[in-house]
């Protein structure tokens, strides 16, 4: 009886953690700005709606022009790298990600990101030793 | 006379007869004119759906962008609003029109035009916008007053992709035609237009007249029927025509809209003779007597074309400007009297001139080379069908100032060097292309000296040997091996014989006849060295270099022999910007591109250019070579650029010089454009010029024309800056003469301290390459 009351326990505890473990903000801190531009701040809201609404053409235009605001933004770059690894481009993903990294600086959570996404991106094009690296590059800036 | 009783009768068989043959003929004439209408009705609807399908896709410049923070002076917004044809709105005006702007010094206040974006359409919207120091420090709304983080002006309209069949058109819809000149048409050449229903009888009837009378056939023709005279019949003037004429009319308007009849009309109509070109439709005619598009006609103006219609020839305003005046102040008079103009404007447009352009322009578009550039990259991405079935519009890269930069710049300078140099004039020619080194946008396109001119596209199709523009390509390689070379390596520019089975020795030469010894890597960079150079290449191996001139985005085969290593190669200068992009961007390859985005009529985009990203090489190496090319520019052949840009702009370059002077190359980057020119002859004759006498001032005074951004890229991680004795390529400290600190590869750093260093402070750290310049 009691087993069963604390593997019931056990289950209800690890569904809630999983459960949580896919919402927003059950990060260590919560993410930064992805500008101090309103204009740039503007467009990505819009790019993110349109990936809500199903349009990711859409999206992609709006960071588009973002980044002709900023061209040297990391933040952006990085948006739109995880928009084409959405849409399966994975290479486009995985350059994208390199040139947020390019444009990171002293970032050590935006170039953790961007290497996970990098190892994402690998790992769906079959490069599955490259993933490792990724990762592994990944952990060193989450430390 | 007697009745005759069977006479009668007869009277009434004859009668019965004659009325029944009547009957039969008048049944028959019907069923004739019934198949001969038929005939008629289809032969105009499949001629008016034809010619309806001719509509050409409309090709746009890039919207410019306003946000708070921009890098705008008002200088510059003012010139582009003034490409925009907006016009000044005095103070005290109402503010009621999009396309009116108002300069109080810091402060711009405008109403933009509608326009439907690929993501949306753009209302008109009536700004206020501050400037501070070179940027828009604040943008609000008029009325209001709350503040606007975002807004697009208009893209400028710059030309139009014509269907197949090459006919020299300028087609406009309806709603682009200025109303003044379709009031005018109406009130002059038609007043009835809209309540007839293709003929308007008392006009018919005047014209009956006249021709009973032997006047000859006379006008009295509506719209409708001169639009059928000149879409589908001859120019016989019979009683038969006429009537054909009519019927047709009548059935054009029984099928079609007035708006579509009107549109068709103002397309179709004959205005002239350019030589052997008919000059068909108001928009062409705009074109060709105003050079001005079709929208910004003026009162007079509008006047003077509808005053052509009845006799273009007679009434040419560049061989008959008397009568042309004399016509254009008719009309405008006949306006008046029908009370469609007041005193005021009646006056204004009387008094005004002709304002008729000298020569008519030479082609239909004023960016030629930049249309042939999106011609192209349309027909490699699209069906010709789509693009001509279609009214779409297409949004371009093309950034008008930019345009114009480029253009001022080769204008000025090439007779400038003619004249310098006693060459004659008019042999040389050039080409610039100028992008964006982070996106691949092409913001600028000239094909040749005289930019309006739609011949050979020199930017895109003039195939010349590069030179020294390669040599980059062999530092890079060098420079990707951080184990082997770096800043601080020593070269050897000593005579070199390169020796290789079936080709004659090879002993390269530099360009002042001496060898220079041992010389530091980004010296022999920045004063080109071939010498040393071509040993460093050589080390490398030939196909090492050529395999990372393609990582940096040349499709062309590239000669495997040692020669290439100089230049033998030969690119155009869209090749070489694309060369040069990599580099700037910090070592990612994205592919030129002068198309944002297509749009159907109804907004819709038809396919997006998306940013295409490719790393070619590792940002480390990128970060270097463009330290080494900014060198080229602050103290190496490129110096020069120092008149025309300030020595904050750090910008990155290279001259390019071929055998006996033929090819005289720039191509450099800064913050925000990456540009090549080319300067030399058609006919591959020597100019005389090197790149740094030739191309170099075309792109220094391009460049300041743009009040470009610094180039400072941001620094990898795996980069060190390290202090080095120029002197021994070791280590250094505040001990040594000329300690300079040069970034390196973190594992690359010399290991060991130069003699100098540990020693007492003696004297400031001198600039790397002015101390390097003076040794030699």
């Amino acid at each position: 009886m009691k087993y069963t009351a604390i593997r019931i326990a056990g289950l209800v505890g690890a569904a809630l953690l999983t459960a949580c473990a896919g919402l927003p903000g059950v990060d260590a801190e919560p993410a930064p700005p992805v500008s101090a531009n309103s204009a740039v701040v503007a467009l990505v809201d819009d790019a993110r709606s349109a990936v809500g609404a199903g349009k990711p053409d859409a999206a992609g235009a709006a960071l588009e022009r973002a980044l002709r605001i900023e061209p040297r933004n990391a933040a952006l770059w990085q948006e739109l790298a995880r928009l084409r690894l959405s849409q399966g481009q994975y290479q486009q993903a995985e350059s994208l990600a390199a040139r947020s990294n390019s444009y990171a600086g002293t970032d050590r959570r935006l170039r953790a990101l961007n290497w996970r996404l990098i190892g994402d991106a690998r790992n769906q094009l079959g490069d599955v030793r490259g993933a490792e690296l990724a990762y592994a590059r990944a952990d060193e800036f989450e430390r | 006379m007697p009745r005759i009783p069977w006479k009668s009768a007869l009277t009434r068989l004859a009668d019965e007869v004659t009325w029944r043959r009547t009957r039969i003929a008048g049944l028959t004439l019907l069923l004739t004119l019934a198949a001969f209408a038929l005939y008629l009705d289809i032969a105009v609807r499949a001629q008016f759906e034809g010619k309806r399908w001719a509509l050409p896709a409309r090709v746009y410049a890039r919207p410019l962008e306003l946000f708070p923070g921009g890098r705008l002076s008002p200088e510059q917004l003012v010139s582009e609003i003034s490409l925009l044809r907006y016009r000044t709105v005095a103070s005290g005006d109402a503010w009621t029109e999009p396309g009116g702007f108002q300069r109080r010094r810091d402060e711009i206040e405008l109403v933009t035009r509608p326009f439907q974006f690929g993501d949306g359409t753009q209302p008109a919207l009536h700004l206020i916008l501050t400037f501070d120091d070179g940027r828009i420090e604040r943008i609000r709304r008029a009325d209001d007053g709350s503040e606007v983080t975002l807004a697009r002006l208009d893209p400028l309209h710059i030309g139009n992709i014509y269907p197949a069949h090459n006919e020299d058109r300028l087609l406009v819809r309806l709603g682009d035609v200025p109303p003044a000149l379709v009031e005018s048409l109406i009130a002059i050449e038609d007043r009835k237009f809209y309540q007839h229903h293709g003929v308007d009888p008392r006009g018919m009837g005047r014209a009956l007249v006249t021709t009973v009378s032997g006047g000859g056939v006379q006008g009295g023709s509506t719209l409708t029927q001169q639009l059928i005279k000149n879409f589908y019949l001859s120019s016989e003037r019979t009683l038969r025509r006429k009537f054909t004429e009519i019927l047709m009319a009548l059935l054009l308007e029984l099928h079609y809209s007035k708006d579509e009849i009107l549109e068709a009309y103002l397309n179709e109509v004959y205005l002239g003779q350019d030589g052997e070109r008919a000059v068909h439709g108001f928009g062409l005619a705009a074109q060709f007597y105003f050079a001005k598009p079709l929208e910004h006609l003026s009162l007079p103006e509008a006047a003077l074309l509808v005053g052509m219609l009845k006799g273009p020839g007679t009434y040419d305003p560049r061989r008959h400007p008397q009568r042309a005046l004399a016509r254009r102040n008719l009309v405008l008079s006949e306006l008046r009297r029908q009370e469609k103009l007041d005193d005021r404007q009646y006056l204004a447009a009387k008094t005004a001139p002709l304002g008729v352009a000298r020569q008519a322009p030479g082609s239909l578009t004023a960016y030629p080379a930049f249309i042939d550039l999106v011609h192209r990259q349309l027909r490699r991405d699209y069906d010709d069908a789509d693009l001509r079935s279609e009214g779409l519009r297409i949004l371009t890269t093309l950034d008008p100032l930019a345009q114009r930069a480029a253009e001022r710049a080769l204008a000025a300078r090439l007779p400038a060097l003619e004249k310098a140099r006693r060459l004659p004039a008019d042999s040389l020619q050039g080409a610039a292309v100028v992008g964006d080194p982070q996106n691949g946008e092409v913001h600028a396109v000239v094909g040749g000296r005289d930019p309006r001119f739609a011949g050979f596209n020199r930017a895109l199709d003039a195939r010349r040997q590069i030179g020294s523009l390669i040599k980059p390509v062999i530092y890079l390689t060098a420079l990707e091996q951080p184990e082997r070379y770096t800043l601080a390596t020593r070269l050897d520019d000593g005579p070199l014989t390169w020796q290789e089975r079936g080709i004659p020795d090879w002993q390269p030469q530099n360009y002042d006849k001496e060898f220079h010894g041992e010389v530091p890597l980004p010296l022999a960079l920045a004063q080109s060295y071939n010498v040393s150079s071509a040993r460093l290449g050589l080390e490398l191996g030939v196909p090492q270099v050529m395999a990372r001139a393609r990582a940096l985005g040349v499709e062309q085969p590239l000669p495997a022999y040692a020669s290439g290593l100089l230049g033998s190669a030969a690119l155009t200068p869209f090749e070489v910007t694309q060369m040069y992009q990599t580099l700037a961007s910090g070592g990612f390859r994205v592919p030129l591109r002068a198309i944002r985005a297509v749009l159907t009529p109804d907004g819709h985009p038809l396919q997006r250019y998306p940013l295409a990203v490719e790393q070619a090489i590792a940002p480390a190496p990128a970060y270097l070579i463009t330290h080494a090319l900014q060198g080229v520019v602050r103290a190496g052949t490129a110096k020069g650029i120092e008149r025309y840009l300030a020595p904050e702009i750090a910008a990155a370059g290279k001259t390019g010089t071929t055998d006996q002077l033929r090819d005289s190359w720039f191509a450099g980057y800064t913050g925000d454009r990456v540009a090549v020119v080319w300067v030399g002859r058609d006919d591959d004759a020597s100019t005389g010029l090197t790149g740094a006498s030739g191309a170099m001032t075309v792109w220094g005074m391009m460049l300041r024309d743009l009040n470009p951004e610094p180039l400072v890229p941001p620094q990898p991680d795996d980069i060190e800056p390290v202090l080095i004795d120029p002197a021994t390529g070791l280590r250094a400290d505040a001990g040594c003469a000329d300690a300079v600190e040069l970034p390196f590869i973190r594992g690359s750093e010399p290991a060991e301290s130069s003699p100098c260093a540990g020693q007492a402070p003696a004297g400031k750290v001198r600039n790397w390459f002015q101390r390097l310049f003076d040794r030699d």
